[in-house]
């Protein structure tokens, strides 16, 4: 966290309303978003509970696992929201432009859920559904393992910075805005929303204390509050198992009902905060360079449904050692990547970077235009010289290469020096693009006199890292993967039957 | 020698029930140690969520009973048919020879399940054991000790030890899933902390029985819980070389007890009924003792410590900046509230010495957020 946006907080936490901490959203915000709220069992690995699901405020569909611990009702709730994600996923099949490599659909889809637990419960999902056979004697509905991959493709795509496939709506929230409250609190959607927009005729005080009462503001998931469990759920439960048990289909009835209605109370407060968030989240401006970004994203789903439709496997379980070199380099990657995009389209994020000196702005006091150097092709190039005098701490080395988000983007230029004058910073830079010729100067290619300018490091190209073929891996990266699992898969699927009913 | 300290922890606690450490307060000691309320009410073993609660701040704990039932039926599924499901792990997956012996239940000694006399009784097998004249091989609840601030108290005992290839070995049987060879970091790290805590207090029990305790009591816990989506175990050796040594370390530094009880005014007790009876000592009168008393409070509180929404509440009235949590707070190194960053921001108030390089950053930061409050006024 930078002084800048610590600040934010502390001021937050002064004025009691939440505070801007971007100009734009650097999220692409889809005009149809599946908004999914995934609800999980308490104590149960992967036992889904229950999902909202909808592309529209008004078009929700509940999901409900009447005894999550079995199995049948278990993967039957798979089916189902497998069912309603492809279709949705699929909607976005239909333009695709462009020809060979480049060819790509116009459009992709978004999944948002409340929190980071949300896509922690969709990856345990995809994890239970994406090795599932559709034959043999534990056979789910063939929709199960394509929803699993394609739940798999999104999550992996989250991991990512800057995609926008699949989202958190507190991560979107607290990206543009900051609370006085800890990064902790700030997971809780309704704690958020409280202080960004506190319900009418409530402050944010009062607000914050509803927003942490389960009776009021019942959690957003994946697990519900222990009260609701111990109070509600479990009587629930038991007499749907009763009526199960006895063959009794009106009770049998009855209790489903009772379930839904228990559940659907529990979730609606997030369907709602979760499309109020998404307004919010509207009126904020798109960022310029999100549509580059949304490009790759579409690009990525493109290249996965290509897969899909030529029958590709599902996803290891665990990365080889190439696999996750190749991974890490790719993320990496894409945070310096994103990190960058921001501070070159967001005056707020560029005063992060310049509070920590990783970047700096300031009034250009000397400059020589017409300066021309010998290159070393002894050819007369334009090598223009400009000074800044700033207040930022700069700590960027001699020969560190700029760009502006002020200047026209082919210009470029190189750190000379950077000398301390009197409690300000004076910056001399050499501009090596989009000056033009010594013959044909470009007239905006340098910054006159007196002007305002910003400068940060340019993250600049960087080809694709190497790493070996994956049959020549040092034997220090061997995994032991290599090793048979001494419980196969079957037993597995075996074991899982030994779900049932516990009591 | 603990005798007066005792009796000071006695009268703070009052008529309420002796709380034993749990996995919550081993946790709450791991995370914040120097917190001097934690401290107290843990030492002298006083019911905190019914403190918070009648302080007017209930803890949002709770147990699903969804959670508990998995746990226990788990638990039990390992232990079934004299611990055959734990000794198949042991030996198949994690290659470990465990002789075909006997196991031992400490839970109750004849009848008697006194702390004091379960210890005693514990004491005597696992030494014996670690001599190499034991007759078991698993030990199921052992009582155990554990040092906190220079005070011994009774660790929760649910827990089976060990002994394999002449040293012994912690188990802590927990039903989050192993999914894939990769288990939820928080939980292992919490199921962890709880085993360091059994490690160090049994590696203490050892060493006064003039054992090599390093030796003794091996620091890889073994992690039993299900494997993937199925309710089979699977175990893993969790390395907590790391987190024993800190813990270690954490309770050395610990202030002790016994000059934390010396600091407080007399007479002060966090009874909810001095008089004997049901929660009726009034709200006030309690906060004001609760007051007397230092707290560290941090977000991270929230996810282990009962009396975090009172101490949260208390630090949001001073304007601390606890509330943000420690990284906000470490850019505003010797300030300690939202009133004085502001003053200093503002330039309303003189920084001395030690904060002048951190005021010269904090003002530069609060004119990058005038210009941009300015220019972005209104706007979205």
């Amino acid at each position: 966290m930078s002084m800048v946006s610590a600040l934010a907080r502390v001021q937050a936490m002064e004025s009691m309303t939440a505070v801007k901490v971007t100009a734009f959203r650097h999220r692409r915000l889809s005009d149809r978003p599946l908004v999914v709220i995934p609800l999980t069992m308490a104590g149960e690995a992967g036992a889904p509970l229950a999902a909202m699901v909808g592309s529209s405020k008004r078009n929700a569909t509940l999901l409900v696992v009447a005894q999550p611990r079995n199995r049948d009702q278990r993967f039957a709730f798979a089916a189902d929201l497998g069912e309603l994600v492809t279709e949705y996923l699929n909607s976005f099949r239909q333009d695709r432009r462009g020809e060979g490599e480049k060819s790509r659909y116009s459009d992709a889809p978004q999944l948002l859920v409340p929190n980071t637990g949300g896509i922690k419960a969709l990856a345990d999902l995809a994890r239970m559904c994406r090795f599932r056979s559709t034959t043999g004697p534990y056979a789910v509905a063939d929709v199960v393992p394509e929803f699993g991959m394609w739940l798999t493709f999104l999550v992996e795509r989250a991991e990512q910075a800057g995609t926008c496939l699949l989202l958190p709506v507190t991560g979107m929230l607290t990206e543009h805005w900051a609370t006085g409250q800890s990064t902790l609190e700030d997971q809780n959607l309704a704690s958020l929303m409280a202080w960004i927009s506190p319900p009418p005729g409530t402050d944010v005080a009062q607000a914050m204390a509803d927003a942490e009462s389960p009776d009021i503001c019942p959690p957003a998931g994946p697990t519900t509050s222990p009260q609701f469990d111990n109070r509600d759920l479990a009587p629930a439960i038991k007499r749907f198992d009763a009526a199960h048990t006895a063959g009794d289909t009106v009770a049998l009835a009855a209790a489903q009902a009772e379930l839904r209605e228990l559940i659907a109370e529990q979730i609606q407060p997030t369907w709602r905060l979760m499309w109020d968030a998404i307004s919010l989240l509207r009126s904020v401006p798109e960022a310029p360079r999100a549509a580059a970004r949304f490009g790759r994203d579409c690009a990525a789903f493109t290249s996965y449904s290509d897969y899909r439709d030529g029958g590709g496997l599902p996803q290891r379980k665990r990365d080889t050692a190439i696999g996750a070199a190749r991974r890490l380099d790719r993320l990496e990657q894409a945070l310096v990547d994103f990190e960058s995009d921001m501070a070159f389209d967001d005056p707020f994020v560029l005063a992060d970077r310049r509070s920590v000196g990783e970047a700096f702005a300031g009034t250009v006091v000397d400059a020589d235009p017409g300066r021309v150097v010998l290159s070393d092709s002894n050819r007369r190039v334009l090598r223009p010289r400009v000074t800044i005098r700033t207040d930022d701490p700069v700590r960027l080395a001699a020969g560190t290469k700029l760009v502006s988000p002020h200047m026209p983007d082919s210009h470029k230029a190189r750190i000379v020096s950077v000398l301390p004058e009197g409690g300000t910073m004076l910056v001399t830079v050499e501009v090596t693009g989009g000056m033009g010729t010594p013959r044909t100067p470009k007239a905006d290619g340098v910054p006159a006199l007196d002007r305002h300018i910003a400068y940060l490091p340019d993250p600049g190209w960087r080809p694709a890292a190497e790493f070996p073929a994956s049959d020549s891996t040092p034997w220090t990266h061997h995994s032991p993967a290599q090793v048979p699992d001494a419980d196969a898969t079957e037993s597995e699927n075996a074991a899982a039957e030994g779900w049932g009913h516990d009591d | 020698m603990n005798a007066p300290v005792d009796d000071r922890l006695t009268a703070l606690r009052g008529s309420a029930q002796r709380r034993a450490y749990n996995a919550r307060s081993l946790a709450a000691l791991e995370n914040n140690p120097r917190c001097t309320l934690r401290a107290l009410l843990d030492a002298s073993g006083s019911d905190k969520a019914a403190i918070a609660e009648h302080a007017g701040y209930p803890s949002a704990f709770g147990q699903s009973t969804f959670a508990l039932a998995r746990g226990n039926a788990f638990e039990a599924l390992v232990k079934a048919n004299g611990y055959a499901e734990l000794l198949r792990v042991l030996r198949e997956t994690l290659g470990l020879t465990v002789p075909e012996v006997g196991n031992r239940d400490l839970n109750d000694v004849g009848g008697d399940s006194r702390q004091e006399i379960r210890h005693t009784h514990t004491t005597r097998l696992l030494v014996k054991a670690a001599q190499g004249s034991g007759d078991s091989t698993l030990y199921d609840h052992p009582m155990l000790r554990l040092t906190v601030g220079g005070y011994a108290v009774f660790l929760e005992p649910d827990l089976v030890a060990f002994r394999a290839d002449d040293r012994f070995y912690i188990v802590e049987i927990k039903s989050f899933p192993i999914i894939d060879g990769q288990a939820d970091p928080v939980q292992v790290k919490s199921a962890t902390t709880q085993a360091c805590a059994y490690v160090i207090a049994l590696r203490d029990m050892l060493r006064q029985a003039g054992i090599d305790p390093e030796a003794a009591v091996s620091d890889q816990i073994v992690l039993v819980a299900p494997k993937d989506f199925t309710n089979r175990p699977t175990a893993a050796f969790v390395d907590a070389r790391k987190q024993v040594a800190a813990l270690t370390r954490q309770l050395a530094r610990l202030e002790r007890i016994k000059d934390l009880v010396e600091l407080l005014p007399e007479g002060l007790t966090f009874d909810l009924a001095p008089d004997g009876g049901q929660a009726q000592r009034p709200v006030e009168e309690l906060t004001d003792a609760l007051d007397q008393v230092d707290a560290t409070y941090r977000p991270d509180c929230l996810n282990h410590c009962e009396m975090a929404f009172y101490c949260r509440a208390r630090a949001r009235e001073d304007a601390s900046l606890d509330i943000l949590g420690p990284e906000a707070r470490e850019q505003f190194g010797g300030v300690d509230t939202a009133t004085m960053v502001m003053g200093l921001a503002r330039g309303e108030l003189t920084p001395t010495a030690d904060q002048s390089e951190m005021a010269i950053a904090l003002r530069h930061a609060a004119r990058l957020r005038a210009e941009l409050d300015q220019a972005y006024r209104g706007a979205a």
